[in-house]
């Protein structure tokens, strides 16, 4: 399969008159629903690593097309937010896929390793400031740009929810809960903007020197932008350190710092925590949507058998926040 | 049961023993990961034929008390919630979603941080 896929990747890149040499071509561990690899290519200047980031073709229902992430990423980066730098783009037509290639950036991002390794220890300390400075610059894009990006209130996004999860004739008496608990909350008077949609460690590339690169823009739309702010928020994205509140590693109010050195925008901390359930209960249903692939049998996965019995983690976590105190 | 030993839990426990001792060093790195999520599918499992029914059934008693019924179920509650038969401030009622999502966690993911938590 990987000498196939060399052929497809050497006939892009030299539409894009880049010539050379493909090697080390590797699959990355990835997201549950999109290919990545790994690949060097040696021209006659000198060697460069790339990432192949390649979808199935067949949107999820909150997923936008691939090639469409690498759209939003150019757009970006020419407004000053870190993003990698996209060197090709593939429409699902081309025997590549719906696809695009982008330059590699050192660093690392994977969460438990960013949490746990010394060598990240003092990115840490500022990450928090970081990630909202760059959020804030996220949204503060043209939304005029993105006419191809689907356009979702904050009602809409809940009744999308709902009912998705409704059509799964899996009954979650806590999910029911939560739907009537969202519908009657405030999220914010603000201007829509381009969200990212799944702002967090795993989905942002960490160096020594702190945030370098913003990735995974599948779940990108427009919106109400103060969503990006709940979602690093969420115990979902924790991953084990739950006493600090931001992705892990960070306090709300360095958060909000940092996204006010860029955004006039005042957040208050009752609006986070309203979108904090309102993501801990989309990261739910994104679990249900996952296994549901599995279960209807379009894909055989155990990964996304497994993320089946992940819902339960979300439950606990919208009980902890609406009746036990919890942060 | 008519089966012999070892059980369902002895064996799925025999194959979690094989794949970490004599699997895990032998796969590339990408399908390590696949290879832990694979592990904690059978701990799952494990959990749940050992402690599922204890779990479920103290949920359903207390639900059967809220409701005052001989029957109830996870519908029954879920209903209840969304036809807004029952005050949502309703103090046995954040009870009961508690309780279920301690026990459903208590088999899924005991080391989850949240339910770590609530246990101290």
């Amino acid at each position: 399969m990987s000498q196939d896929l060399e052929k497809v990747l050497s006939q892009k890149l030299s539409e894009e008159s880049i010539a050379g040499e493909i090697f080390d071509l590797e699959p990355l561990t990835g997201g549950a629903s999109k290919e990545i690899w790994k690949f060097e290519l040696k021209t006659k200047a000198q060697t460069e690593k790339y990432i192949l980031r390649r979808g199935s073709g067949i949107e999820g229902p909150l997923a936008i097309k691939t090639s469409d992430e690498a759209k939003i990423q150019k757009i970006v980066k020419s407004l000053g937010a870190s993003v990698p730098e996209i060197v090709s783009v593939s429409s699902l037509e081309e025997p590549l896929g719906d696809a695009y290639i982008m330059k590699f950036v050192e660093g690392e991002s994977i969460a438990r390793k960013i949490l746990r390794d010394d060598e990240y220890k003092n990115a840490l300390k500022n990450l928090a400031f970081e990630c909202g400075e760059s959020i804030a610059k996220i949204h503060q894009a043209d939304i005029s740009e993105f006419p191809f990006l689907p356009r979702k209130s904050v009602s809409d996004q809940i009744n999308d929810l709902y009912n998705t999860y409704v059509s799964f004739n899996q009954h979650s008496p806590v999910f029911e809960y939560t739907y009537l608990w969202l519908k009657e909350q405030s999220f914010g008077e603000i201007n829509d903007s381009l969200v990212h949609g799944d702002f967090r460690l795993g989905n942002i590339i960490v160096s020594q020197m702190g945030l370098e690169s913003i990735i995974d823009w599948e779940l990108a739309h427009i919106g109400n932008p103060l969503q990006d702010l709940g979602w690093i928020c969420g115990n979902s994205w924790r991953f084990g350190n739950t006493d600090k509140v931001v992705g892990g590693f960070g306090n709300i109010e360095d958060l909000l710092d940092g996204y006010n050195s860029i955004s006039e925008y005042k957040v208050d901390t009752k609006t986070v925590r309203a979108w904090q359930v309102f993501g801990t209960f989309r990261w739910g249903v994104i679990c249900l949507i996952q296994a549901s692939a599995h279960l209807t049998g379009s894909v055989n996965s155990v990964e996304k058998a497994a993320i089946g019995r992940r819902v339960s983690e979300t439950e606990i976590d919208i009980v902890d926040l609406l009746f036990l105190g919890g942060k | 049961m008519i089966f012999d030993r070892p059980s369902s839990v002895e064996l799925l426990k025999a194959v979690s023993f094989f794949l970490d001792e004599k699997i895990k060093k032998e796969v590339p790195p990408h399908l390590a990961f696949k290879l832990r999520i694979v592990e904690n599918v059978l701990k799952i499992v494990c959990r749940e034929i050992e402690q599922g029914d204890a779990l479920s059934e103290e949920v359903i008693n207390d639900l059967k008390k809220l409701i005052n019924s001989d029957i109830a179920s996870l519908e029954d509650l879920a209903n209840l919630i969304k036809e807004q038969k029952i005050d949502l401030e309703d103090q046995d009622l954040q009870n009961i979603l508690v309780k279920l999502s301690k026990n459903k966690i208590a088999v899924d993911n005991p080391n989850y941080s949240t339910y770590k938590k609530l246990l101290d």
